[in-house]
């Protein structure tokens, strides 16, 4: 990803212009490019999960005195951290539809009704009316590793069956206790 | 010029289904057939998959590509997200040997090949550019008369300052004219070229922070007191439309304007009916608008 953040003088002028810097105070874009230019990954918490609020809206660049290339420069900062394993749970699920059916927005029921409404196909001619169409889409992204990279962690794993054991003995213990 | 394929991407056909019909139903009318783009999926989105991984974002945004490729036909898109992805990823393997040929060794695994051959257009600028303002008036049949905000949206304007840098220099009309070629007038707004709030993936990491970022903008837009927006794009659509819907139970507010797709609303001056066009089918009431275009009074 072309990136040429060593132009950036930390005048601030993105953030100025950053609708979402506007609403949270927590996203401040020099700040991640000036601890990025840093190398600061010590500090990671302070990029994480903030990094992931841009919206790509380019204000930043469009206002960047330097012509940096600010948008390049957060989705490049986002995927170090996403093959670090720090993607966020709502994102890992919108990977884990394209994995599934292709599509990150899949289709549903009310969807299919209003389809047939309109008089167009009940499914959209798209992979989700074709069965190879799918599994080339699954192919490729086996080989990328991006299924890889969207799978539940075993770790996440973990936590959640402690947190059932935990959860089974307690209701064990109030059973053994109201029985008593 | 080349035929041209139809990519629906996900939100249109999976929730606004109505911006495809109206897609296919004025392009019809035009007398330009669209193909189905059979097998298509997931573009995938700009600043959500290619932020992950950038090589899945440009393997799938090649497949796309190759199976219009393979009917010989350019790709139409009617998403912004969509557009920013397939016209950077084609621009970016067409300017890179090395890259093509990476991508190329994953796609000959399901029998295509990126070629890079062909283009990849957005459903406003081609209308603009190669139907022309107007020859879009020479189709009017019903004109409208009615107050628009047009919302431009991020990654139309964006990917159109690398490849046709004419149409977004000084001041940016190219949608505005084509609207107005409808017979409505595209009324100016405060921060009108600001963002929905819904890109990047910001609506899935950060929904109520977006959610006052669409909410400002809807407060720009009524203070002009339009009778509609006008997107380009089924992700700034849904985000206005069902947005309203969760900003007034959030902040008590009473937002209710009805968002349209520029294909909606050029259906709608061609004569076709709302509903033909799907216009019912949203999140936000858009009875009391059909009302008006019924008895006349959203009509020239």
């Amino acid at each position: 990803m072309s990136s040429n953040i060593e132009r950036c003088y930390q005048c601030g002028q993105c953030t100025s212009v950053c609708p979402m810097g506007e609403q949270e105070q927590t996203y401040r874009i020099r700040r991640f490019l000036q601890m990025e230019k840093l190398g600061l990954e010590t500090e990671e918490s302070m990029m994480v999960p903030f990094i992931f609020y841009c919206t790509t809206c380019y204000r930043c660049q469009d206002n960047c005195p330097q012509d940096v290339n600010l948008v390049d420069a957060v989705l490049a900062i986002r995927e170090k951290a996403v093959h670090k394993g720090k993607m966020l749970e709502a994102h890992k699920k919108v990977g884990q539809m394209l994995v599934n059916y292709g599509h990150a927005v899949p289709t549903n029921a009310d969807a299919m009704e209003k389809r047939v409404h309109l008089g167009l196909d009940k499914r959209p001619p798209t992979v989700q009316a074709s069965i190879e169409g799918l599994s080339e889409i699954k192919t490729l992204l086996r080989l990328t590793g991006f299924d890889e990279l969207v799978a539940e962690s075993k770790p996440v794993e973990h936590v959640e069956s402690a947190a059932m054991m935990h959860q089974t003995c307690f209701t064990q213990q109030q059973v053994v206790e109201e029985g008593a | 010029m080349s035929n041209l394929s139809l990519f629906l991407g996900c939100v249109a056909p999976n929730r606004y289904p109505g911006i495809e019909a109206a897609t296919k139903k004025t392009f019809s009318k035009l007398g330009i057939e669209l193909d189905d783009l059979e097998g298509a999926s997931c573009c995938p989105a700009p600043g959500v998959f290619r932020s992950f991984d950038k090589v899945t974002w440009l393997t799938l945004a090649s497949r796309n590509i190759a199976l219009s490729e393979e009917m010989d036909d350019d790709v139409l898109t009617i998403c912004n997200g969509c557009y920013s992805t397939l016209k950077e990823a084609d621009h970016e393997l067409k300017s890179d040997a090395d890259l093509k040929k990476d991508v190329n060794e994953k796609l000959f695994e399901t029998g295509h090949e990126f070629r890079g051959q062909h283009d990849v257009r957005h459903v406003i600028e081609y209308l603009y550019q190669e139907i022309g303002v107007e020859g879009i008036r020479e189709l009017v049949t019903a004109p409208l008369n009615m107050r628009v905000a047009v919302h431009y949206g991020c990654h139309l304007v964006q990917p159109l300052k690398e490849a046709d840098s004419r149409l977004v220099s000084g001041d940016i009309t190219f949608f505005d004219e084509l609207v107005e070629a409808t017979g409505a007038t595209s009324v100016d707004y405060e921060d009108k070229m600001m963002c929905c709030g819904a890109g990047g993936g910001a609506r899935a990491a950060a929904h109520d922070a977006t959610l006052r970022i669409t909410e400002k903008k809807l407060e720009n837009m009524a203070d002009a007191q339009v009778d509609c927006i006008i997107n380009a794009c089924p992700f700034c659509h849904l985000q206005f439309d069902s947005g309203q819907k969760d900003i007034n139970e959030g902040s008590c507010t009473s937002y209710g304007i009805p968002v349209l797709h520029y294909t909606q609303l050029l259906g709608l001056a061609m004569g076709l009916s709302p509903e033909e066009l799907g216009i019912d089918l949203n999140v936000t009431s858009t009875s009391e608008f059909i009302e008006k275009i019924n008895d006349g009074s959203l009509m020239a």
